[in-house]
């Protein structure tokens, strides 16, 4: 999978160079040579009849992914765990090299295992820096990522002969590069391999979280109250953790490391401004991840700019909207009180 | 006894504050003559914090004015001290107890200037003062609570100031601490300074402070002691909620009675 | 501008990520590039390395105040954050013009900053939400405008990858400049600003009543960070310049207690992180400087938690321990002492011995954990043992040791009966535990205060000062300064 991903990455920087040379130093365009024209034909109609194939897909493709963290990203807001997030969506590239150092392969398999490892490695490790010395949680995450990441970077480099990942391609995923031809027919319906794994990878996230709902919302909102009645809210913990791995490791090649995190908190903070009920808030997020979603691909059309970056630039679009219409609504309350 | 020409060393004007768009001081009117020793008490949630530190401007305050000895805050900084609660500091910071108390001094030294000879002595001598000189290069997490809160009073010692807003600062000390401090501070009262104290221990107000404050979101009462610690308006600021109140109102009730107890 | 477009040659030159390393290595074995380096003739080598140490003086020195005032995560938004700033500068100068870029990438920092602080105030979202928010947004929005400018005929690929990974390699002259006037402005404003930023971080409202203009330190504090951020960046990249901040100043919080030694540790840290990474990535083949540095930081970082003086993990348990088995000595010369007590002998000589069954008979254990004992106490000095092994002696510092113990024990065991009104039946395992940690000052007033007793609380006598002093020559040093 990941390969393929720098494989994309590289034509591009090659097909770019011929550019640079011939207009290196002189520099003429303006800013209003940024904004493409906006094109009815090819931004909007195209994408839903001739080229649904495609971008039907990866419509569908950036739904999956931003459903499934935002899920988990209600309950990371909750625990206020949103840094931890970012924390494991970084550290999980050493455990991806050393997963394919050790089984050989970069199958779904030895990555999902990797990445599992160095997610929970990474909880561990925040934790004991944590409670075994005077250094603040803060800096407890920020070590740790950072230390684990340059590792990765770090064993990339070493094995670059060997391992066909490239960093840069695990920080800046891209829809576009996802290998779309690989094809695989399920139910009778033919439809690209990628889609089908992040299906069932929030399927399972979905499943999880609708099954646990009393057991995560109860451990996240009071953990004695819960391990009072026998949940093991450690055990929750770890999982909440080893789920986030998986996902993280299944959004990479849509949409990279650092764009995963607004995946992770854009939803659950949009729902958290519209609502204060935490079912309620699931459905919103899910509702701000097809939007996000249908918006950004429109939007990266119409630019020509990273899909995946689209998405995360609608998604933020939404939630200021969202935080608008809480602010007025806030004022809106006030005015009510202040009369009364 | 007080000069009706000096203006209070700390007035209020219908002062309100908010926290998220909920209202935790409506409209409060407050004034301390110079030379009181003052508690604030009021039951929790009252808005007790929230007043000294809307007053010190650490708050943006709604409506309303604050004056310090008749003049806004600006004027006067250096005749008015804070006492922050103990909570609010993070003990492990890697600064020793000497470097507190100079803290103290930097009101005085003006921006950009850094603490002189003379500076150190003001602050020996406040420590000498609390007992706490032998801790001068101790770092500050290797203290007690008590032993915390006499720093924070040297500190304000050093700060040499008219007036001192101290937030709880009984909250979790021993009872030597406890005694040695409000000694030192009716010992200030005696120099012709001025403070007004978050208190919450309502079995001790009585006898600490010569003036209280009963604030619930509106200043429900304030004066001498004698005429406001009693049980209507004890009542009237807790609401009757506290079970202490039943303790301490049928002593209030004996002292109104006149019984000696 | 220059470095941009620098970056994306070489960048386009040499492929991808790998192209960080400094060294141009051949067929050199590694000594002969260690000699290389530390001959400093090479240009791109010198300024590598300059450019590393000053992002790790720069780093270390601000990342005391971010780790100190539990900051540490604002210099991971902030990296992130700047991003977009960079490409509009980019695209507002239209030349060479590194400052413009610099500016962008303030204004966007800045506005990350005040967007923060905006949520905070209006929303009920909670302070990691708004970082993890604020970092992601900022940056999908700098990525986007990025495939922008990509798309202009102009637009050469704008150094994206230097940001990513960082290039010590690629650093020219100009860059080295600006890091080199960044730092000497930390430098400057941190030496000046020191107690005004001291009592920002301590407590900000207290700093506020004093009169300070504690928005406007914290604006300096911010801004001159961001500066260094986004210097930094072209050496170590976006991820892991705020490694670079918090790695270092997390070390010194280890290892020192104070502010101002906080400060040049950190500095001094970071440094030698930047030194050693450069190192080795100039001796390896196909090593990146900034993971290189970052890691060699880590160690150090892995080091000070670890075997730190004061704070560290294995240097607390090994004190814990040391405490453990001190107690357990004296333990066993106090049972001595009780055994040589019930034969009537406590104090009469120091030649009456205790065989080793009436040891394990008053510790109540197997006489083969008692000969472990013993052999302890022997090793330390404090007892021999007759030529059969069976018959236990106190050596005059034992002896006096022993006494030191019992009178321990005894007089708080009153002063709980007494003080604590417990039941003389309570206070054995009470006084187990403090009696090892009383110290002489704390005993003297306890027995000044019990009104110098002379039995404990079950009748047997307490030594007197006298008593131990008596025997043997050994001086105290605080309390029982044996170990």
């Amino acid at each position: 999978m990941m390969a393929l991903c720098g494989l994309g990455v590289l034509g591009q920087a090659v097909g770019l160079n011929g550019r640079l040379a011939a207009t290196e130093a002189v520099v003429t365009g303006g800013m209003l040579d940024l904004i493409p024209a906006f094109d009815w034909q090819k931004v909007v109609v195209a994408p839903w009849t001739v080229d649904i194939g495609l971008y039907g897909w990866m419509m569908l493709m950036a739904f999956l992914v931003t459903t499934a963290c935002g899920l988990i990203g209600n309950y990371l807001l909750l625990r206020r765990l949103a840094l931890v997030g970012d924390a494991i969506s970084h550290s999980v590239l050493p455990g991806l090299v050393a997963g394919f150092l050790i089984f050989g392969s970069l199958g779904i398999g030895p990555m999902l295992v990797g990445a599992v490892l160095a997610g929970v490695l990474t909880t561990v490790l925040i934790e004991l820096i944590h409670s075994h010395s005077r250094v603040k949680a803060d800096a407890a995450i920020g070590i740790t990522f950072c230390s684990l990441f340059a590792l990765g970077v770090l064993l990339i480099n070493v094995y670059a002969g060997q391992v066909h990942l490239d960093a840069e391609c695990v920080l800046y995923g891209e829809l576009s590069h996802v290998p779309w031809a690989e094809q695989v027919t399920v139910l009778g319906v033919s439809m690209p391999l990628p889609v089908l794994v992040m299906g069932v990878a929030t399927g399972i996230v979905a499943l999880l979280t609708g099954l646990f709902y009393k057991e995560l919302l109860i451990s996240s909102f009071d953990a004695g109250l819960a391990a009072a009645f026998g949940f093991r809210p450690r055990v929750i913990h770890y999982t909440l953790m080893a789920m986030l791995s998986l996902v993280v490791v299944a959004a990479f090649e849509s949409v990279g490391a650092i764009l995963v995190i607004a995946m992770l908190i854009l939803p659950g903070a949009t729902a958290q401004l519209l609502s204060t009920r935490l079912p309620v808030c699931f459905g919103l997020s899910v509702a701000h991840a097809a939007l996000s979603s249908v918006l950004g691909v429109h939007l990266g059309l119409w630019l020509g700019c990273s899909l995946a970056a689209a998405v995360v630039v609608a998604g933020t679009g939404l939630f200021g909207l969202a935080w608008g219409v809480s602010l007025m609504g806030r004022r809106r309350v006030e005015i009510e009180s202040g009369s009364a | 006894m007080t000069n009706n020409e000096m203006p209070p060393a700390l007035e209020l004007h219908d002062v309100s504050v908010s926290y998220h768009k909920k209202p935790v001081l409506y409209g409060v009117d407050m004034a301390l003559p110079a030379g009181s020793l003052a508690g604030l008490i009021g039951p929790n949630g009252a808005g007790k914090s929230t007043l000294i530190k809307a007053a010190m401007g650490l708050l943006p305050v709604h409506s309303g004015w604050v004056k310090f000895f008749g003049e806004p805050l600006e004027g006067v900084r250096k005749r008015v001290g804070y006492v922050p609660q103990r909570e609010e500091v993070d003990w492990d910071f890697p600064v020793s107890v000497m470097d507190v108390v100079l803290m103290g001094r930097y009101g005085h030294l003006g921006w950009l200037r850094r603490p002189g000879k003379a500076d150190r002595r003001v602050a020996e001598e406040s420590l000498e003062k609390v007992g706490m000189l032998p801790f001068r290069d101790r770092q500050i997490s290797n203290l007690s609570g008590g032993q915390q809160q006499r720093v924070f009073l040297a500190r304000a010692l050093a700060q040499d100031s008219d007036l001192y807003l101290m937030d709880e600062p009984f909250a979790g000390v021993d009872a030597a601490t406890e005694k040695a401090i409000i000694t030192l501070l009716k010992e200030w009262r005696e120099k012709g300074k001025t403070i007004l104290v978050v208190h919450h221990d309502l079995t001790t107000a009585r006898d600490y402070y010569d003036r209280l404050v009963l604030l619930n979101m509106r200043v429900v009462a304030s004066g001498p002691t004698a005429d406001v610690f009693t049980m209507e308006l004890l009542q009237k600021t807790y609401g009757g909620r506290l079970t202490i109140l039943s303790d301490v109102a049928a002593e209030a009730q004996r002292a109104e009675d006149g019984v000696k107890i | 501008m220059r470095f941009l477009i620098l970056i994306a040659l070489l960048l386009l030159t040499e492929g991808s990520a790998n192209a960080s390393r400094i060294g141009d290595v051949g067929e050199v074995d590694a000594w002969g590039q260690a000699v290389r380096f530390f001959s400093f003739q090479d240009a791109s080598l010198r300024l590598a390395l300059a450019g590393a140490l000053l992002v790790g003086l720069n780093c270390g020195l601000l990342g005391g105040y971010v780790v100190v005032r539990r900051m540490a995560l604002v210099g991971d938004m902030l990296s992130h954050a700047v991003l977009p700033g960079i490409v509009l500068g980019f695209l507002w100068a239209q030349t060479k013009d590194p400052v413009a870029i610099l500016i962008g990438a303030l204004l966007a920092g800045a506005a990350a900053t005040g967007v923060s602080s905006l949520l905070a105030r209006t929303t009920r979202l909670k302070p990691d939400a708004i970082q993890g928010l604020v970092l992601a947004s900022f940056y999908g929005v700098g990525i986007c405008l990025l495939g922008l400018v990509q798309n202009l005929p102009t637009g050469a690929k704008s150094g994206l990858d230097k940001f990513l990974f960082g290039q010590a390699a690629g650093l020219s002259g100009n860059d080295v400049m600006m890091m080199a006037v960044a730092t000497g402005l930390s430098l400057v404003l941190v030496g000046w600003l020191y107690h005004d930023l001291l009592a920002l971080s301590f407590h900000r409202g207290f700093g506020q009543t004093l009169g300070l203009k504690m928005g406007l330190l914290h604006g300096v504090i911010m801004l001159l960070t961001a500066f260094a951020i986004i210097v930094a960046m072209q050496a170590v990249g976006v991820v892991l310049v705020s490694a670079m901040l918090i790695i270092p100043a997390a070390t010194a919080y280890l290892l020192t207690d104070r502010m101002h030694r906080l400060l040049g540790l950190s500095a001094v840290l970071g440094m030698a992180a930047a030194g050693v990474g450069a190192f080795g990535s100039f001796l390896g083949n196909n090593l990146p400087t900034g993971p290189l540095m970052v890691l060699a930081g880590a160690l150090f970082f892995a080091a000070a938690f670890l075997f730190s003086p004061r704070h560290g993990w294995v240097t607390r348990v090994l004190r814990q321990r040391r405490r453990r088995a001190r107690a357990e000595r004296e333990n066993t010369l106090k049972a001595m002492h009780r055994v040589l007590e019930d034969h009537g002998l406590a104090g009469v000589s120091v030649r009456e011995g205790v065989t080793l069954a009436e040891l394990s008979a008053q510790r109540r254990e197997s006489v083969g954990e008692s000969g472990e004992r013993v052999r302890d106490l022997v090793r330390a000095g404090l007892a021999t043992v007759s030529q059969d092994g069976h018959i236990l002696f106190f050596t005059p510092a034992g002896e006096q040791r022993a006494r030191a113990i019992v009178r321990n024990h005894r007089l708080w065991e009153l002063y709980l009966t007494h003080a604590a009104s417990f039941s003389p039946d309570h206070v054995h395992d009470q006084a187990e535990e403090i009696e090892h940690v009383l110290g002489e000052e704390t005993v003297r007033q306890l027995s000044r205060r019990l009104d110098f007793p002379e039995v404990d609380p079950h009748g047997r006598p307490i030594p007197t000062v006298d008593a131990i002093h008596g025997v043997g020559a050994a001086t105290e040093k605080g309390g029982l300064g044996y170990q």
